[in-house]
């Protein structure tokens, strides 16, 4: 049982984490806090890829320790795969989180002309100020 | 230089973005030339890749020299190349047609706007080339993140329009990149090709399973289906006119190529019909987007978001040819991406001239309009026969694929949506030319002055030609189509249909 | 729209956790996103490209076109935020 949780509880937490800011995404009435729930959206994503990188039995991070000089042009049969742990998800997250700023990035300035249009980021706020004018 | 072709494609818009702030510090006239030269390179590269598809057969090239799976490749088959000249048409015809109306409606932002517009078609373009499933998320978000901005400088209801349509196409976007995680964890690999070959074996996975799901719902939310539909309408029709007449005909059709390619190369058809019925859900809901696509425009007084909910409608077209997965089925969905293309290019384009010479584009004011603009409104005219399904243009032809697709899979009752789609769509269309032609004003005879006269007062050339190669081109895809079929179409549908 | 999006995120959670079942044990050596394409990179990252770190290997030569769009994806959202927020200083001409 203890097992089974080790083994899992990882992408349980990844989930939750994606779950607050979905919620917050789809449920919140005010624009910044729809904002900040797709910041913690898009990290849940980020957490579950870089948990899938890690491999157990000693591995350690993907930088080769020993004498690179000596290792170049012979490098392959030194290089034990199982003492590193996957590269890949780290250089797909370093990507991700990349886009994930630019997003919230255009969102904010986004959100400043929302401000400057309505005076207000509160959703309701905003369609009752659109139902009056009419637009 | 044949074989890099395929690498131009991205390259050379991608750095000429690079150089368009150089340009317009220097000379913002510039901009535009430079613009219109620059996405000839696509246009040609891509047709030299189709021509080399339709020749050898599919390709793949490896950048940077790696082998797939490790480096990234473009895996270049019939569907591929035939989008990738979609896009480059049109975003070239879309981009002779901006000067007019960006210089009329956002003047002093000329300069990022053609940079942004150059990134916006890269994106497109770089979706489509792709044989990479992250490749695809990272070229997603450029295109994405465009189209934000693009549409966020439109009018009165844009930036609030383009922040849900950010919560939602984010959404989409980390839906995607979930199911590709998924996938990763249980295959390890990214590259299409290898994970499709990985994956019949673990088809009862849960994983797959929910992979499958996540990777359809993110597409479905970028491509507009209903339910997800809800940010589309507004903020096409809120965006510049040159905008939507970029993001409407290609932004959910790139979407809809991403469909087609995920449910039938990365997945064998056989698991989304028998595994779990994703495709007999994808049917019904496309139905429900047609009729209540149609319904929606019905109600609009604004041409253009009249236009947006049909684009909502259209794109349960071609999600019912993919849904019905079988060959006339999916050969009708293929075409209507064609016709789509041309023909809200064409209706979009038309909508822009009106706002360029009105102002607005309120139904209800286009008394006398045919008189005004017979070329421009000509243009709508084919554009609307091509929605309703009127021979010889494309949208004939692709809905009686898709209707041979709905009889062939037994299912009566999609030939009468497609069909009731056909007289909703007489509606909306005809009332506007209704308007347009006839609706003159009544001679008043208690006055001694003569009615006002109505003069022809066009749009500009660089404004109408670009319509009037749309115009031509919804009536050569009809024509030719079957010659499109015979030789690109019929070798996308997978084996096994 | 609470109760919408309580149901949203239950459905997604469901079907997220309904997915881990399945999935390969957290840190597992064996499981197949670190035994079919990585370990070559571990293995030749070093001979091919004289990189010690792997992920910089990976990141800048086997996938360098993903980092290629990654700036333009930061170059796009710079000018999105140009285009949005500049106004027009007063005085400034044409």
């Amino acid at each position: 049982m203890l097992e089974y949780i080790i083994s899992k509880y990882n992408f349980w937490v990844y989930v939750i984490l994606l779950l607050i800011g979905l919620y917050a995404m789809v449920g919140k009435k005010n624009l910044v806090k729809k904002l900040i729930g797709m910041n913690i959206f898009q990290s849940a994503v980020i957490l579950f890829y870089v948990s899938i990188g890690v491999k157990k039995g000693g591995a350690t991070v993907p930088i080769f320790l020993g004498n690179a000089h000596a290792a170049h042009g012979h490098g392959h049969a030194i290089i034990d795969v199982a003492s590193y742990i996957n590269p890949l998800p780290h250089v797909l997250m370093l990507t991700a989180i990349v886009v994930s700023i630019a997003t919230t990035g255009v969102a904010l300035a986004v959100l400043i002309l929302i401000f400057r249009r309505y005076k207000t980021l509160e959703l309701d706020e905003i369609m009752k100020i659109r139902k009056e004018t009419g637009v | 230089m044949a074989t890099h072709f395929a690498a131009l494609i991205i390259v050379i818009p991608l750095i000429a973005a690079l150089f368009v702030p150089v340009i317009g510090w220097w000379k913002k006239g510039l901009c535009y030339p430079w613009v219109v030269a620059v996405l000839l390179v696509p246009l040609i590269s891509s047709i030299g890749v189709l021509n080399r598809v339709i020749e050898s057969g599919p390709f793949s090239y490896y950048l940077g020299g790696w082998a797939p799976p490790w480096g990234i490749e473009y895996a270049i088959d019939y569907l591929n190349a035939f989008v990738l000249v979609i896009i480059s048409v049109i975003s070239l015809i879309v981009s002779i047609y901006s000067k007019k109306s960006v210089e009329k409606e956002i003047p002093e932002k000329v300069v990022p706007f053609y940079t942004l517009f150059l990134l916006l078609v890269t994106g497109l373009l770089g979706i489509v080339v792709t044989g990479d499933l992250f490749n695809v998320f990272v070229f997603l978000e450029i295109a994405s993140l465009s189209c934000y901005a693009l549409i966020a400088i439109g009018r009165d209801g844009a930036p609030l329009a383009t922040f849900r349509y950010i919560i939602m196409g984010t959404i989409g976007a980390s839906f995607y990149l979930l199911g590709v995680g998924y996938l990763y964890i249980i295959t390890g690999s990214l590259n299409m090709l290898d994970v499709a070959r990985l994956l019949p074996e673990l088809y009862h996975s849960r994983v797959v399973l929910t992979a499958g799901i996540f990777m359809i719902v993110g597409i479905g939310l970028k491509m507009a289906l209903y339910p997800l539909h809800a940010w589309a309408p507004n903020a096409y029709a809120d965006a510049p006119s040159t905008v939507s007449g970029l993001i409407a005909p290609l932004m959910t059709k790139v979407a809809a190529y991403m469909m087609i390619r995920v449910m039938f190369t990365v997945f064998k058809p056989v698991f989304f019909i028998e595994v779990i019925p994703v495709t007999s859900i994808l049917t019904w809901m496309a139905a429900v987007a047609i009729i209540i696509g149609s319904i929606y425009a019905i109600a609009q007084t604004d041409l253009k978001k009249m236009l947006s909910y049909s684009v909502v409608a259209q794109i349960g077209y071609i999600a019912l040819g993919i849904g019905l997965a079988n060959k006339s089925g999916l050969t009708g969905a293929v075409l209507h991406i064609l016709n789509e293309a041309f023909t809200k290019g064409c209706v979009f384009l038309v909508a822009g001239a009106i706002v360029y010479k009105m102002g607005a584009c309120n139904i209800n004011e286009f008394k006398d309009l045919y008189r005004k603009m017979p070329f421009t409104m000509s243009a709508f005219l084919i554009g609307a026969f091509s929605m309703v399904g009127i021979p010889p243009t494309c949208g004939f032809f692709s809905k009686i694929y898709l209707i041979m697709g709905a009889i062939s899979a037994d299912k009566w009752i999609f030939v009468a949506v497609l069909l009731f789609s056909s007289v909703l769509n007489v509606v909306y269309f005809f009332r506007v030319i209704q308007i347009a032609t006839f609706e003159t004003p009544m001679p008043d005879y208690g006055r001694d002055k003569a009615y006002e006269a109505v003069y022809m007062d066009e749009v500009p050339l660089s404004m109408l030609i670009p319509i009037q190669i749309m115009a031509a081109g919804i009536l050569l895809s009809g024509i030719f189509s079957s010659k499109i079929i015979s030789t690109v179409i019929q070798f996308v549908i997978p084996v096994g249909f | 729209m609470k109760v919408i999006a309580i149901a949203i995120i239950l459905l997604t959670g469901g079907l997220l956790i309904y997915g881990v079942e399945d999935m390969p044990g957290w840190g597992d050596p064996d499981s197949p996103a670190s035994s079919h394409v990585s370990p070559k990179y571990i293995k030749e990252a070093l001979g091919k490209t004289a990189t010690p770190n792997m992920v910089t290997a990976v990141l800048g030569d086997y996938r360098g076109y993903d980092t290629m769009g990654e700036t333009a994806v930061i170059f796009t959202a710079g000018i999105g935020c140009i285009l949005m927020l500049r106004k027009k200083r007063k005085g400034e001409g044409d």
